[in-house]
């Protein structure tokens, strides 16, 4: 329990840090989240665009769709918040050798290398998510219910905890590949699966075994169904028990995938 | 109590052998062709609790690489050691809390953020006592004299101000062993005896092991009384740095000033003139044949000045590096 708690205090001193430094170039930041919101913007008015034309989305009518755009976008900026920066680094860190400081460290490898920097540009989006999700809930006359609540909360942490072992896996791969640009390149293809319903994989023949192959297999697509289903769909308890299976599956794979990874570190000449 | 304890380390690399040219390049696609470098070749040593040891070899002779593998950084292909009591490359916690390694050719402090911010995430992650950790801090800037300098941001120190935040980073957790590759390396004098006073000023107040890579002598001469000869991966020399000179510095050189004003031309008879200029010349003479060659010159020639030195510890080391690499040659 002392464990966990220091490194929550060690979460919160890199936060405090990074800040710090994000603040020394303010205007750079101020770029960033403006770019954000025309982001989220430009996805609003084009749903809207859609939805005046047709009903539903793939069986999702509008305010639900909305609130699964909300929870993308919530779970996509926790992700890039977190990770997507330490991940995208943990390559040049090998590249240079620079990865020596922080294996030195008396603390867990994984953690300080994922959590290293957190990048307070993409943290409005999960505020932004959040107020999407929150609109989406009252204009379809939502009423609280504290199970999908609760099942919502729960399996939003898996799907970020998928997220980020997914992300983890092929960040590993730096420490042979040394230069890893096609870490982004997966990371889009990743965000880019997770972002749809997974019904719309339903009803076209070469495109259902895809759509069970990414749910099954490759779990992307449970990343944002399973909470925004839970919460404004259907309550699916074999669904979301197979989530959190998959989940600590995948946590346990990308841990070790990670230490094996390191065990192949070369250290860069000094 | 042995703080190091090597027994035949071996690190063994596969490199990737790029071929000239476009056509090479698409051929090294699909048929990559590895060469095996053997980088440490079954080095063994121990090195006791308080003992500051000098690892010295020319560029690529496995000095960092054997670092690396005693900070738990790398993996060897073969061997063991045994580094405070641990196996360095499992990377357990205490293991790690009770050593530091410093690298002159890398930071690891912020950049963009004052050197005392990396200081106190340094004392987060290594759950350090504020009281304590405020006392070794202050010792530290004082020995160093950068009191000033903590709160400029790292990039805007100089080469040697950001070196000696460094030094300070490594120490504040008390090491009980200190890594230190190449710590002077760039650093003008001034800079390089600063870093040497509080090394040994360290070493004399808390008794900390150190193991040292270094390219100055003058480092090597100010701090350690043993050192270490690796050439090629294999350790060819473990001793006093005075067996050195015992064993390698066989001449002598003998510096002559003529009050003829010029160097007579018959000097070259008692030994090799390895310098020449006005009326001074330096001559090298076996150490056996010094008061022989001496005396000679002296009933000859009117002498000013004269001075019987050895030569230089450079010179002597790279005679040791040339014998590890001719032995090795020849096996």
């Amino acid at each position: 329990m002392s464990r966990l708690a220091r490194y929550f205090r060690l979460l919160g001193s890199l936060a405090r840090y990074t800040l710090g430094r994000e603040m020394a170039f303010r205007s750079n930041f101020l770029v960033r989240v403006s770019v954000e919101v025309l982001w989220l913007g430009i996805l609003i008015a084009f749903y809207r665009t859609v939805f005046a034309r047709t009903r539903s989305i793939a069986g999702w009518p509008e305010e639900h769709y909305f609130f699964f755009v909300g929870c993308f976008f919530a779970l996509n900026g926790l992700i890039e918040t977190f990770f997507l920066d330490n991940c995208n680094e943990f390559a040049e860190l090998v590249r240079t050798g620079d990865l020596d400081f922080l294996l030195l460290k008396p603390i867990d490898e994984q953690f300080l290398i994922s959590f290293r920097r957190i990048d307070f540009g993409t943290a409005p989006n999960v505020l932004m998510g959040a107020v999407l999700m929150a609109v989406a809930l009252v204009r379809m006359g939502w009423h609280f219910d504290p199970v999908r609540v609760g099942v919502f909360l729960v399996t939003f942490a898996c799907g970020t905890a998928i997220a980020y072992s997914f992300m983890l896996l092929l960040t590993s791969l730096s420490v042979w590949m040394v230069r890893n640009q096609s870490l982004m390149e997966m990371w889009w293809l990743f965000s880019s699966l997770a972002r749809y319903p997974r019904e719309v994989f339903q009803g076209v023949a070469w495109a259902e075994p895809l759509g069970r192959l990414f749910t099954f297999v490759l779990p992307i697509l449970l990343v944002v169904n399973v909470p925004a289903g839970a919460m404004v769909r259907v309550l699916d308890p074999g669904m979301v028990a197979f989530t959190l299976a998959a989940t600590a599956a995948l946590l346990w794979a990308s841990r070790r995938f990670f230490q094996r990874a390191l065990r192949s570190y070369r250290s860069a000449s000094s | 109590m042995a703080m190091i304890e090597a027994e035949g380390l071996t690190k063994t690399y596969h490199v990737f052998q790029k071929k000239e040219g476009l056509l090479g390049a698409l051929r090294g696609l699909y048929r990559r062709e590895f060469k095996e470098i053997k980088a440490v070749d079954h080095v063994s040593f121990s090195i006791d609790a308080g003992e500051m040891v000098a690892f010295l070899g020319p560029n690529g002779a496995g000095k960092t690489t054997t670092l690396k593998m005693l900070s738990g950084l790398i993996y060897p292909t073969a061997g063991s050691a045994r580094v405070l009591g641990f196996t360095p490359w499992r990377r357990d916690d205490a293991f790690r809390r009770r050593f530091a390694l410093v690298m002159g050719q890398k930071n690891q402090l912020w950049w963009d953020l004052p050197a005392a911010d990396s200081f106190q995430l340094h004392r987060e992650i290594y759950s350090l006592p504020a009281a304590d950790f405020q006392k070794t801090l202050d010792e530290l800037t004082e020995l160093l004299g950068v009191e000033r300098l903590t709160r400029q941001a790292v990039r805007e120190l100089s080469l040697g101000e950001r070196m000696k935040m460094e030094l300070i980073a490594a120490l504040l957790h008390n090491p009980r062993l200190l890594l230190l590759d190449e710590p002077t390396i760039g650093l003008d004098v001034v800079a390089q005896v600063a870093i040497q006073k509080c090394l040994r000023d360290y070493h004399a107040r808390r008794g900390v092991t150190m193991l040292l890579t270094s390219h100055y002598m003058r480092d090597v001469e100010a701090l350690c009384s043993r050192v270490l000869v690796i050439t090629q991966g294999k350790l060819v020399y473990d001793g006093p740095l005075s067996g050195i000179v015992e064993r390698f510095g066989q001449s002598k050189v003998i510096r002559l000033e003529f009050a003829e004003g010029q160097v007579p031309d018959d000097l070259g008879r008692f030994g090799e003139v390895v310098r020449r200029n006005g009326p001074s010349a330096d001559l090298k003479v076996g150490r056996a044949r010094v008061a022989e060659a001496l005396g000679a010159i002296l009933d000859r020639h009117a002498v000013a000045d004269v001075v019987v030195q050895d030569p230089p510890l450079e010179q002597m080391i790279a005679r040791v590096f040339e014998e590890g690499r001719a032995s090795h040659d020849a096996a």
